[in-house]
């Protein structure tokens, strides 16, 4: 069972500095989107990583599209070591950005995000600018009706319209 | 008084974003819906959509094994 959710409060339980990007955060703010996976931009100070690591390790995530037959190490230098991961775990797939095209590090991201409530756990989630710059910046075709949506959040906020 | 967040988008004024994203098929009426929701609840929803699509998926592929089966017969 996928329970993107459940990633989530974990993270902010343990003490995880994250902000939450993606699909995973347009549904936040209201969207429609579904998606199969939470998309995190950590801090990469050690502890953090160490924090992290702590967290997915008992989900024993594998990266996606990596044959079960091939060795692989999960630990907090496995995340020190690279700056992109897209892992598959046994509560769903979580992706681990460095950064995010268009806008930064977590430090950059973390400014520009909303914190909500993930059943009492306070999370930073990336504002509905913040994710329109992200996807505009990465120009992809497959983000434009995330966009459409984006907007429509967005302008629905704004007293003009 | 300024027109509510929930009028904008079931009523958008004709070319705004909110009716370019209408009109190019996102259904408005769901974001009015999750609107309603905390943000962990709409989290959770889209785990349960995820988890509904995925034993559909599940189904169809049983399906599909299932009458590959019967033509082997």
């Amino acid at each position: 069972m996928i329970n993107l959710f459940e990633i989530a409060r974990l993270l902010s339980q343990a003490g995880v500095e994250f902000v939450i990007v993606g699909g995973v955060a347009i549904r936040s703010h209201g969207g429609n989107y579904i998606t199969e996976d939470l998309d995190i931009c950590p801090s990469r100070t050690r502890d953090n990583l160490k924090r992290l690591a702590g967290v997915l390790a008992p989900l024993r995530p594998r990266p996606r599209g990596l044959l079960e037959t091939l060795p692989f190490v999960f630990d907090w230098s496995t995340l020190q070591h690279g700056t992109n991961f897209t892992f598959a775990t046994s509560m769903g797939d979580v992706d681990v950005l460095g950064e995010v095209k268009g806008i930064g590090n977590y430090d950059d991201l973390v400014k520009d995000s909303i914190t909500v409530d993930l059943d009492g756990f306070p999370t930073h989630i990336l504002s509905i600018s913040g994710l329109i710059i992200a996807k505009e910046a990465a120009a992809r075709p497959k983000d434009e009706a995330g966009l459409k949506v984006l907007y429509a959040l967005r302008d629905s906020e704004n007293d003009e319209e | 008084m300024g027109r509510t967040r929930e009028d904008k988008l079931l009523n958008p004024k004709p070319g705004s974003r909110i009716a370019a994203a209408r009109e190019y098929g996102i259904d408005l009426t769901q974001i009015v819906e999750n609107l309603r929701l905390t943000p962990a609840e709409r989290i959770r929803r889209n785990d349960q959509a995820v988890n509904s699509i995925l034993k559909f998926a599940e189904a169809m592929r049983r399906a599909k094994t299932a009458a590959k089966e019967i033509k082997l017969r």
